[in-house]
């Protein structure tokens, strides 16, 4: 941007205009400035701005650019930049081209702010401990290795300079974006707004960053106040939130009197009316209710049911129990879980539980309470509609427009990890049964209480759900090898996994990224001995083993085929293979008929209760069928009997292939 | 088994799983609707009638059996099909 020093006749008509400056040697112009669009203007210290001729609107009122009415500290202002009505001062601030800035009361950077970069929270436990440090760039992975992996010194030491190498490259002068608007709001200090963000009636923003892109602007309003924090790209913070020591990520939103402190949340999480304090919020949690209150956890792809609670203190040495939630879990309305907790993979929760429960290899159970005692169903949410319709959901609504996607995320809910936790519960859940006489009504589990009865059905369950998932990808694999090769043995060569991981059985969920663990711990490897040495390096690590997950999931089917069936894949038979299809088509049907009935039921007489009040059971159903449709105009209900019908044509069309080829 | 045996059973197990009066139970309740069985205690319901006329049943059918006499009428097709 060019500029010059104003000359005596430019100070003369600037003073005229009300203007002042404490040395205007200092002030630089540019050449193509309006000098008409500055009006009482207090410049002080080294100030520079760009040319003025255009105009910027904000709510469809055209306005000129120009400088009106502010003091303007120590800036550099970009093209085309209107700044109005300011309360106190702008001060050690860069401002880009076609901002906008308008009734606010003041915008002050320190010469050594770092904008909420470096600031530590104390997640998950709130009596501190899993200190992680924020900066712009955070992901859920950076995040959670931060966190979670405290076991190893070398590797903790070396990742908190990383950290805060990275954190320390975003001190400097504050920044203000290409058309930004900020407008109608309080003090906000040192804090940077990224391109193309919107500020409006923010009460008060401290110390923080809004990371904010053309193709995703960041957005915050009315009534927020915010003090440490950083936003990601896309997010959007209104409606009286209040944040201390905040991370708030892509696509994030949060609002209607939300508080939180020291909290992370992760790409595509939702915060309104409720209040966290101490969560690691990976992607996809979300809280919707008043009196919700997720304390000293972490979460992923969670729902909150009103009034949700969690304990995190026994009033001995302090708040210094935490819970570990695995990804997909719910809490229905007014549950509470005393921490320590583990609850396992896309879990319900149900009642208040007063017992510390550990069940993390029993996934998709239900989790309830009955007169006081904590009971699980092992496996029954394998055949939910709700579990169907979250898997479905959640891709879909990846809001996240932003060139680059911060959080690496795996969605598939039958994965390795779960698939893993799920031979595991089934293996314990038989060996419990085979050592429990029938005359115990239950048996204890991970503190909770499991009917007898229950361990062989859990185990069942599991068992489909197992032979589901293997002989799908197997099968699938096998269809793209015949594709491949008209020649079976040539085809099937090609089931060969190209990963060559030795611990194949040990996976784990770096907040949203699924991986085997060997990978995770080569990466912890690198970081304690100083080859990964940069932030850069880090994503690169995570990036690869995102890449890498289909080659090893690959390698955990190819493997675990052979465990379950002792069939090597690169060595099956057709007959096998036939088998392998029938397998599927078996479990698939059961599951997928269990989930059928599980819909149906959404319209059958208990659904209808309270309709057609004080009319006849024909206006009833009429009255129901107005506002929740039928089984057979659902579109959920129509697309899994579509899903059926798809099953047996998978089916078919394999056997034929099979039965066909050379 | 007789049908009028399976009855007593199923009626025996249901009063024993949903702690209730055997006496209190119709053949015409509706588990859910009459009984109270959430779709939790139907599972346990279930497994509680495997053990006891010591069958696996396939899941998906046994989720289609809404009453008492149609619990009744499930087992005896199966017990007596074997």
């Amino acid at each position: 941007m060019k500029s010059t020093r104003v000359t005596l006749s430019q100070i003369k008509k600037l003073s005229q205009q009300g203007c002042t400056a404490h040395n205007w040697k200092s002030v630089t112009l540019s050449p193509q400035c309006d000098l008409s669009r500055f009006r009482n203007v207090a410049f002080i210290g080294k100030v520079t701005v760009g040319k003025n001729g255009g105009s910027l609107s904000d709510g469809g009122t055209e306005m000129p650019c120009g400088i009106y009415n502010a003091a303007i500290a120590d800036c550099t202002v970009g093209d085309d930049v209107r700044i109005a009505n300011i309360g106190s001062a702008i001060a050690n601030y860069f401002i880009d081209k076609n901002a906008l800035i308008e009734n606010v009361a003041s915008i002050v950077a320190g010469a050594d702010a770092t904008f909420g970069n470096g600031v530590e929270l104390d997640v998950v436990n709130e009596g501190g401990g899993r200190g992680t440090k924020i900066i712009n760039e955070l992901t859920a992975q950076t995040a959670y290795v931060q966190a979670m992996m405290k076991h190893n010194d070398a590797f903790t030491r070396n990742l908190s300079t990383i950290i805060e190498k990275k954190a320390k490259s975003h001190s400097g002068p504050g920044h203000i974006g290409t058309h930004t608007r900020i407008v109608h709001c309080g003090a906000i200090t040192n804090v940077n707004i990224g391109a193309h963000a919107y500020v409006h009636g923010a009460q008060s923003l401290e110390n923080g960053t809004v990371n904010s892109c053309k193709e995703h602007p960041t957005e915050i309003g009315e009534a927020v106040q915010a003090k440490s924090f950083i936003l990601a790209e896309g997010a959007r913070v209104d409606s009286g939130a209040i944040l201390d020591k905040v991370y708030v990520g892509q696509a994030v939103k949060m609002g209607k009197q939300f508080s939180a402190e020291n909290s992370l949340f992760f790409a595509n999480c939702e915060g309104f009316h409720g209040e966290a304090v101490s969560l690691f919020a990976g992607p996809y949690t979300v809280t919707h209710h008043k009196s919700t209150l997720l304390i000293a956890g972490i979460f992923s792809f969670y729902n909150a049911g009103s009034g949700t609670n969690q304990s995190n203190h026994m009033y001995k040495l302090g708040p210094v129990h935490q819970g570990v939630f695995e990804r997909g879990c719910k809490t229905g309305s007014f549950s509470y879980v005393l921490l320590e907790g583990h609850i396992g993979a896309f879990s319900v929760v149900i009642g208040k539980h007063f017992t510390n429960i550990d069940a993390p290899n029993l996934p998709f159970s239900y989790i309830q309470e009955g007169e006081g005692i904590s009971k699980i169903i092992p496996g029954m949410n394998l055949f939910s509609v709700g579990t169907v319709r979250d898997g479905e959901k959640w891709p879909k609504r990846d809001n996240r427009k932003a060139p680059v996607k911060r959080d690496l995320i795996i969605f598939d809910v039958f994965s390795p990890y779960t698939v893993e936790k799920m031979r595991r519960g089934r293996d314990e859940l038989i060996a419990l049964s085979e050592s429990t006489s029938k005359d115990k009504a239950y048996v204890t589990y991970g503190g909770l209480q499991l009917n007898r009865l229950l361990l062989r059905k859990g185990a069942k369950y599991y068992s489909m759900a197992i032979a589901r998932y293997l002989n799908d990808k197997a099968c699938a694999r096998i269809a793209d090898a015949m594709e491949q090769s008209d020649d079976w043995n040539s085809a099937i060569s090609l089931l060969k996994p190209r990963s060559r991981l030795k611990k194949l059985g040990e996976w784990t969920d770096v907040c949203g990224l699924l991986t085997p663990r060997e990978r995770l711990a080569t990466l912890e490897e690198k970081v304690a001995c100083g080859s990964c040495g940069s932030y850069d390096d880090l994503l690169k690590e995570f990036q690869s083993m995102y890449d890498n997950y289909r080659a090893d999931e690959w390698q955990y089917v190819y493997e675990t085929f052979f465990k379950e069936y002792n069939i090597r894949l690169d060595a099956i038979t057709k007959e096998q293979a036939l088998a392998a299809i029938e397998e599927w088509q078996k479990a698939a049907i059961s599951f997928h008929s269990m989930i059928l009935e599980d819909s149906k039921r959404e319209f059958g007489p208990i659904a209808k209760i309270g309709y057609g009040i004080d009319q006849s059971d024909e206006a009833m159903e009429r009255d129901f069928t107005a506002v929740r449709g039928s089984s057979e105009t659902n579109s959920v209900v129509q697309k899994l009997v579509k899903e059926g019908n798809e099953i047996r044509q998978r089916y078919t069309h394999f056997k034929n292939k099979l039965t066909t080829s050379g | 088994m007789t049908r009028r045996e399976i009855a007593q059973q199923v009626v025996k197990i249901t009063a024993r799983e949903l702690n209730m009066n055997a006496a209190d139970i119709k053949e015409t309740d509706n588990f859910a609707m009459e009984l109270g069985a959430d779709s939790l205690k139907s599972i346990e319901l279930v497994a509680a009638f495997e053990e006891e006329f010591e069958v696996s049943v396939i899941e998906e059918e046994a989720l289609k059996v809404q009453s008492v006499g149609s619990a009744i009428d499930f087992f005896d097709k199966l017990l007596n099909k074997q």
